[in-house]
């Protein structure tokens, strides 16, 4: 019994955080095109705002980093490693230059010329150059970034998801784009993985296969840029930077991530299996995203909205521009 | 973080989980799914 007394202090958190992604999963289940980790983190932030988190609750949704964490682990099983390959040399060499090059942008940008600091430039650049809210989430936990920080970038990146679901297909109708050549410029150039695929399907089957399998392929970049980012950022405070401190900085949840994504293509789970251990991911999600949601601070996302959302905008222009001149010379 | 627990001893596994880095935590949860499925799936659940 003396697990379960152990297990105590973190119960009522845990039920808040339960509660919480409950409410969420019912609310976007009402509601056509409402995504219940954004009525999570608005259910979070309500309450947070509000009343605030009762202290007995505080232990238990401090669990909340270990739900992403696993999450990002089990995130694993989404890999498929033959879609990477199908997607082409051709599609693979966009993929890593966007994502290498739009990093490099939105670094720039967020740091040079809107003058961000700490970790949320980094934050932002892996949303807008990776897979949108899962590499905030993923790059956010590497960095031990602050639980408001990790939120204001996926709420930042949730904004332009929402602007270009609807601005990209017409956009690709206006340029008289391809299926392909459209699908390839949403893969490459939106930001989390369900509005790339709505869009590319907005515009005709071809176009959203190609979105999916270039996104996919974006996606599967994800564990390279966080031992990257880790790397980065411990060689940056080490006072020492030797092999040991760095290992002691590395998140070795990662480790898990290439462990399930191996597990995954190995074929030894059954398609029923992976998707179940996808909906296993959704849910931590969901719970951790609550979490993050009672961690903003309205005040604070006031102070640094409008640079975000301009360096995010200018990375935006800048890649898609460059992707758009890409697909047309190359597919 | 579940490592900053109430501080209190409980039992040798819970102790020692506690222990762990929370990366470790994460690893062992995401792995331990991954093993609860294909289990599942070896009884023939999935």
């Amino acid at each position: 019994m003396r697990p379960v007394a152990a297990a105590r202090p973190y119960l009522p958190g845990l039920a808040l955080l339960a509660a919480g992604a409950l409410l969420s999963q019912v609310v976007a289940g009402a509601v056509d095109g409402l995504q219940p980790l954004v009525v999570a983190v608005a259910v979070g932030a309500l309450v947070g705002n509000t009343v605030g988190t009762p202290d007995a609750a505080e232990p238990g949704v401090g669990v909340d980093k270990l739900f992403l964490e696993t999450g990002i682990v089990l995130l694993g099983a989404a890999v498929v490693v033959e879609e990477f390959l199908a997607a082409g040399p051709t599609v693979l060499g966009l993929v890593v230059a966007a994502v290498a090059g739009g990093l490099l942008i939105a670094e720039l940008i967020a740091r040079g010329l809107f003058r961000l600091d700490g970790e949320t430039p980094s934050l932002l650049a892996a949303g807008a150059s990776i897979c949108g809210v899962s590499a905030v989430v993923a790059i956010g936990r590497v960095l031990e970034a602050r639980g408001s920080a990790i939120t204001f970038a996926a709420a930042t990146v949730l904004l332009f998801d929402a602007v270009t679901l609807v601005a990209f297909p017409i956009a690709g109708e206006w340029l008289g784009l391809t299926g392909r050549q459209f699908g390839v410029w949403a893969g490459v150039s939106m930001f989390s993985t369900g509005p790339v695929a709505a869009a590319g399907f907005a515009h005709s089957p071809e176009a959203g296969q190609w979105a999916t399998v270039t996104k996919l392929a974006r996606n599967s970049l994800l564990g390279g840029v966080a031992v990257a980012y880790s790397l980065a950022y411990a060689a940056r405070s080490a006072t020492d930077p030797g092999v040991r401190r760095l290992w002691a900085e590395f998140p070795k949840f990662l480790l898990g991530f290439l462990a399930v994504a191996a597990i995954a293509n190995s074929g030894l789970l059954s398609p029923a299996a992976l998707e179940s251990i996808g909906r296993v991911s959704d849910a931590l999600f969901t719970l951790a995203f609550v979490g993050l949601g009672l961690s903003i601070r309205i005040r604070e996302m006031r102070e640094v909205g409008g640079a975000a959302v301009g360096a995010v905008l200018v990375h935006l222009l800048v890649v898609s521009a460059l992707a758009l001149a890409a697909v047309r010379w190359l597919l | 973080m579940v490592s900053d627990a109430a501080g209190e001893p409980g039992s040798p596994l819970a102790d020692r989980w506690l222990a762990l880095d929370r990366g470790w935590q994460a690893l062992a949860l995401g792995l331990g799914v991954v093993a609860a499925h294909a289990g599942a799936q070896a009884v023939g659940f999935f």
